[in-house]
């Protein structure tokens, strides 16, 4: 048993009894051997984080600094490729497309898996197939052959161009429409809302029934339980779905890239900050700038992760010693 | 409790010694595989950017290859243009290109300034590959300072790909020495008449607006920069977005939503400047008829139009440039795959090929027309240089032309943009 098995086991409270003492003075002798073999089943495991991924920040740290396009020798050149971002249009509109996408995705998927797990949460017939219908978008919804049906969906004289038209509201097709066709990807990632459902769903089954009937007593009416009952009570857990998700949405590429047909278009209207990246690094050959443009994403994610555990204070309820 | 902890850790620690073994293993057959073999057959590796219809052709050519040659075996992949270079460039930069591959001009100098092309001339001397017999100077497109960088398969010339039916109902007849006054005047009575717009964003093709600038004694690039100023760019962009305004240039939002098809193909436009064995691709991909019209002029003579070819290159990391020539060899002289290839990637560009294949279909009878009839007007001038970045700055005039159409961006501020992102280009 490695140290961070203790520590977790120590956080959840069913498993808090008393430890045998004797017992684990006993087995102290074989505990380095234990270790080892702890170790060794890891490998796999720590082989390919030191590879695949340690291994591959510490190289793209360094290459943010430099000038690097994949065949030369990189040069140092010190912040240049950061203070280049900020004079750089293209950057900046990749900034305040993913800005528009997080600000307007994340609480939109929430508020539907947090409506839809409310809908859930009360028995009744067939509750396991709708669970299970809800979610499944969760599932096929990151795939590239989804983006290719939302792009046919959403083209000129598709399905929801016809829909639109029949109303008399007609635009054309929102890929190819610069005004439009974010809103095509918000659509995809918001019907994609079935994660953060189950995880409300679970939240929501936590929730003591006798507050409920406390409430129901006093005359509380389904608003007002709802308001303080449900959602303090469920707040860590939503506070878990709005970091989740925040994070999952400054990473958006598969879905911009494959509905604007890997042009990240048009006029650059879905050009993610991870497009923008890879446009960068791949085709543009500027791979120190792209290394840079990753650090940079990874402290805006860090900061917008920071405010969002300082703002918890304000209104995450936990329950006494819980906690 | 104690007992039989200890035998969990005895599986353990065989499981993950197993493991470790096994991951180790991988390694060594992943790094160590190589591609040759006991009996002395040895694999290439050959990619290619097209479509569908290349890719049946270019199986049928390997299979007569590999029956030539038995102990050399080819492993193909293609993707479409833009797709392909990304990926090249990645395994370029990895040490691990593909041993034979399809390039253009636009490539040349990049790749050889990163060390990436074989100098083919040590495998012509060495007897492996001809360059003999290629139709009049088109050898001379794969040189770059003295080396033989590439060998061409085709030849192409810029042509304007029309719908013919669309062109005829609108009665309109193209001719050799037309203006651009008249041909912009034939988009509007296109407009006017069959609701079609007359052309697919020409405005943002580079090809095209170097014959535009090589008409006015210009080009498009020099020896190591832009051969236009912003004033140049500021004023064939400005009417660009005017005519697309003017319903004369089709819409780039249904550009952008017809892709990765063509907007002449799918019908949104009645034509579109493009190299002219595209009408092959066209064809294959629409339904109406789809013909070749003579560029636009100044003076009703110079069309700017030169010679320019798709080739085979080898990559300078290749550990079997012998095996790599004979493929090069057999791919542009042998008469059979000439007969198979037709003009799917230009006029062929060895007389033994030129030869034998005769086009029987309309398609390919009319770019062998197109091409004569270009020849013969003399208007054919030397290929102008294509600096080292020349591929980014390419991409970069077409989407930012594009975008342009959207009325997102102001022309001046898209002028502003190109240039900056041409001087990152040529310096990368």
């Amino acid at each position: 048993m490695g140290p961070a098995v203790t520590l977790v086991k120590d956080s959840l409270p069913a498993a808090r009894e008393p430890r045998p003492v004797a017992a684990d003075a006993r087995r102290r002798p074989g505990r380095r051997r234990e270790n080892l073999a702890g170790y060794l089943f890891m490998s796999p495991w720590i082989a390919g984080f030191l590879l695949l991924t340690a291994g591959p920040m510490v190289a793209s740290l360094y290459f943010a600094f430099t000038d690097y396009n994949l065949f030369n020798t990189p040069k140092w050149v010190g912040f240049d490729n950061f203070t280049r971002m900020f004079d750089d249009p293209r950057w900046q509109k990749s900034v305040e497309v993913t800005a528009k996408y997080v600000v307007i995705g994340t609480p939109l998927k929430l508020l539907l898996a947090l409506g839809v797990a409310l809908l859930l949460a009360q028995s009744r017939r067939g509750q396991a197939f709708y669970r299970a219908a809800f979610y499944a978008p969760s599932l096929i919804g990151a795939s590239v052959s989804v983006g290719f049906v939302w792009r046919s969906l959403f083209s000129d004289g598709a399905v929801v161009d016809r829909t639109q038209s029949f109303f008399g509201w007609h635009v054309g097709g929102w890929v190819g429409n610069a005004d439009w066709v974010l809103y095509c990807l918000v659509a995809l990632t918001v019907w994609q809302f079935g994660a953060p459902m189950v995880i409300f769903l679970a939240g929501l089954k936590q929730v003591p029934r006798e507050l409920y009937e406390a409430a129901e007593m006093d005359g509380a009416g389904p608003l007002r339980r709802f308001w303080n009952i449900t959602l303090p009570m469920i707040s860590p857990v939503l506070f878990f779905n709005v970091l989740l998700e925040t994070i999952h949405s400054f990473q958006i590429f598969g879905s911009a890239y494959v509905v604007s047909n890997t042009q990240c278009g048009p006029a650059d209207a879905t050009l993610v900050y991870t497009c923008y990246l890879y446009q960068q690094g791949f085709k543009n050959a500027q791979m120190g700038f792209a290394a840079a443009m990753a650090w940079m994403l990874l402290l805006a994610v860090a900061l917008v992760t920071a405010v969002l555990f300082w703002s918890q204070k304000k209104w995450v309820h936990y329950e006494e010693g819980a906690r | 409790m104690g007992t039989s902890r200890n035998v969990e850790r005895r599986t353990i620690l065989k499981a993950a010694g197993a493991s470790a073994a096994a991951l180790g293993l991988a390694a060594t057959a992943g790094c160590g595989g190589g591609s040759g073999s006991g009996d002395g057959t040895v694999t290439i590796r050959y990619s290619w950017w097209g479509a569908e219809e290349r890719a049946k052709k270019i199986n049928q050519t390997i299979a007569l290859f590999e029956k030539k040659y038995p102990k050399i075996k080819v492993k193909t992949d293609f993707q479409t243009y833009a797709s392909f270079w990304e990926k090249f460039q990645t395994q370029a930069a990895g040490g691990n290109p593909p041993d034979v591959f399809q390039n253009a001009v636009t490539f040349l100098r990049k790749y050889d300034k990163r060390g990436i092309l074989l100098d083919l001339k040590s495998q012509v001397q060495a007897g492996n590959l001809s360059l003999d017999h290629f139709r009049a100077g088109v050898t001379k497109v794969g040189q770059v300072d003295g080396k033989q960088l590439g060998v061409p398969v085709g030849s192409n010339t810029m042509a304007l790909v029309i719908d013919k039916k669309v062109f005829a109902k609108a009665g309109v007849e193209p001719h050799e020495g037309w203006t651009w006054d008249d041909y912009f005047k034939a988009l509007k009575t296109i407009h006017d008449k069959t609701k079609v717009a007359g052309d697919t964003g020409y405005f943002a093709i580079m090809y095209l607006y170097d014959l535009y600038l090589r008409q006015n004694g210009k080009a498009f690039y020099t020896a190591d920069g832009l051969g236009f100023d912003k004033a140049d760019l500021t004023e064939w962009w400005t009417d660009g977005y005017n005519r697309v305004k003017a319903g004369l240039v089709t819409d780039p939002k249904v550009v952008q939503q017809d892709a990765p098809k063509s907007s002449l193909s799918a019908g949104h436009g009645a034509s579109e400047f493009t190299w002219d064995n595209f009408t092959v691709r066209y064809t294959a991909e629409g339904s109406s008829t789809y013909g070749l019209a003579p560029i636009p002029t100044m003076d009703g003579k110079h069309t700017g139009q030169y010679l320019a070819s798709l080739m085979l290159s080898a990559s300078a990391r290749t550990a079997h440039p012998k095996e790599v020539a004979q493929f090069i060899d057999f791919m542009v002289h042998d008469p059979e795959v000439g007969k198979i290839m037709g003009y799917d990637r230009g006029i062929l560009a060895s007389t033994e090929q030129y030869t034998a294949y005769k086009p029987t279909d309309p398609v390919n009878k009319e770019i062998a027309q197109y091409e004569d009839d270009t020849a013969k007007a003399g208007v054919l001038g030397t290929i102008t240089p294509h600096p080292s970045g020349a591929d980014t700055i390419e991409a970069a005039f077409l989407r930012i032309g594009g975008d342009l159409g959207q009325g997102k961006t102001k022309v001046a501020d898209a002028v502003k943009q190109f240039f900056t992102e041409s001087e990152a280009a040529f310096q990368a």
